[in-house]
């Protein structure tokens, strides 16, 4: 489990230190994957496929925390250009934009305080402060970004 | 010279003549709809929610209770203009209030208005037409029990030839066809063969995820191996069980997906297919089942 949580750490690190490289396009994308690896962990204990983790829990929900902080810094005027599928509604509808990332703060924010010290105390607990900042991944999708796979 | 020409004038008249009867609309009869239950609401609902109706006749952006109000207004921008979903509540003027079953059974079945007029297939009647006539039946007693709205969004904006309604009479000639698309043998599985209607009709998939010829017809070779969006934004993936599609994941990673909007890999649904999804987690879990278990039985394509 530790192993888990420091994976998480690292995650972090390798954002932070490709923001040195100021490309604000491969900055955002090392925060997506922090966030698809948080939300890989959560829903393995979701699903049941991984015994509840109170560690790992919290470990998810500082990490959604602190990219949903981050991530708006990263979609400076001209970074809709280059290998990014960053939809061009992020600078056309820039006030719907913000507002969706806010959304994301804010119930990131709303689990990281529902978590406590010691990480949520169990499965439901974890469920109910995680589930909302989930619910963030698809609605900021449904709009922002492009669909080619 | 003059003999030629008439014969000429009479070969063009005839031909138009069975080209004119040939595009009419074909409605069901009083008939077709006989040894139907009444329609039942509450039954209903999941095939509702499994159609997506309330993703293009709710207002756009509406949510929660608002979804329910049919009041139209959606714009589909296409190669071939723009279409706009008209209001379905169950108002007497500006919906469908005034409609019989049987005009409503016409429009799903086969795409064809009260006024005999034909809709263009950007309402999915090519999938809708696979519908049991029992779940259209249920469906309109569905629809209903939502409320009235007044008020109609304006019309289609399309341009010349598509203007010609007349021309979906060969177009349906041509696509329109209430067979399934995939062949299961005897020995089908419920679950496969539940997957199938659920897929290939209410659910409407192959509309986005099967490309389109250069008549906007289906193409049924690549069925379901995605294309081009519809509205030009981006691509549509490919879901049928090869390489290039979802050949790698589980049936219990597509129900998951379904359910919960992300991939194996934890990427997250994006979108038109978050609307989509959403109503999908709506469903009852053996129905999410069901499209994973027909999902991997459908020819791969790369």
């Amino acid at each position: 489990m530790k192993k888990i949580a420091i994976s998480f750490s690292f995650l972090l690190f390798s954002a932070a230190a490709v923001t040195a490289a100021d490309d604000p396009i491969a900055v955002r994308q090392a925060l997506m994957q922090a966030n698809a690896a948080s939300a890989g962990a959560a829903s393995a204990m979701l699903k049941g496929e991984m015994d509840y983790n109170p560690v790992v829990a919290k470990a998810a929900i500082a990490t959604f925390h602190s990219t949903a902080e981050a991530m708006g810094d990263f979609f400076p005027e001209g970074s809709n250009v280059g290998e990014t599928r960053a939809a061009p509604a992020i600078w056309e509808n820039p006030d719907a934009f913000r507002e969706t990332l806010a959304k994301f703060r804010t119930d990131a924010a709303a689990a990281v305080e529902a978590s406590g010290r010691d990480g949520p105390a169990d499965l439901e607990a974890f469920r109910l402060a995680v589930m909302p900042v989930l619910s963030n991944c698809s609605a900021c999708h449904e709009n922002f970004r492009l669909e080619d796979d | 010279m003059r003999r030629a020409l008439l014969w000429l004038a009479t070969a063009v008249a005839a031909a138009g003549v069975v080209l004119w009867w040939a595009t009419g609309p074909q409605p069901l009869e009083e008939d077709d709809l006989s040894g139907l239950q009444p329609g039942d609401a509450a039954r209903s609902e999941r095939i509702f929610v499994a159609g997506g109706c309330a993703s293009c006749h709710a207002r756009p952006d509406a949510d929660g209770e608002a979804a329910l109000e049919l009041a139209g207004g959606r714009a589909l921008k296409t190669a071939f203009g723009t279409f706009v979903a008209p209001n379905i509540s169950p108002h007497p003027e500006d919906g469908i209030g005034d409609w019989s079953e049987l005009d409503f059974a016409n429009a799903m079945l086969r795409g064809i208005s009260p006024e005999g007029e034909h809709y263009y297939p950007a309402f999915p009647y090519t999938s809708y037409a696979r519908m049991e006539p029992q779940d259209v039946a249920d469906l309109f007693a569905y629809l209903r029990t939502l409320p009235p709205v007044e008020g109609r969004p304006e019309g289609h904006s399309l341009s010349f030839p598509f203007t010609l309604r007349r021309g979906i009479g060969l177009w349906k000639l041509l696509y329109l066809d209430p067979e399934p698309v995939v062949a299961l043998g005897e020995d089908a599985l419920p679950e496969v063969l539940r997957g199938r209607y659920l897929v290939e009709g209410p659910g409407h998939c192959g509309e986005c995820h099967t490309p389109r010829d250069w008549l906007g017809g289906p193409d049924l070779d690549r069925w379901l191996a995605g294309g081009p969006a519809p509205e030009g934004n981006g691509t549509v993936p490919n879901i049928t069980p090869s390489s290039e599609g979802i050949g790698s994941w589980s049936e219990g990673d597509i129900a998951y997906f379904l359910e919960s909007g992300f991939t194996p890999d934890f990427d997250s649904v994006g979108g038109a297919m978050v609307a989509v999804q959403k109503n999908m987690a709506h469903l009852p879990a053996e129905d999410r089942e069901a499209i994973a278990a027909y999902l991997k039985v459908v020819e791969e394509v790369e």
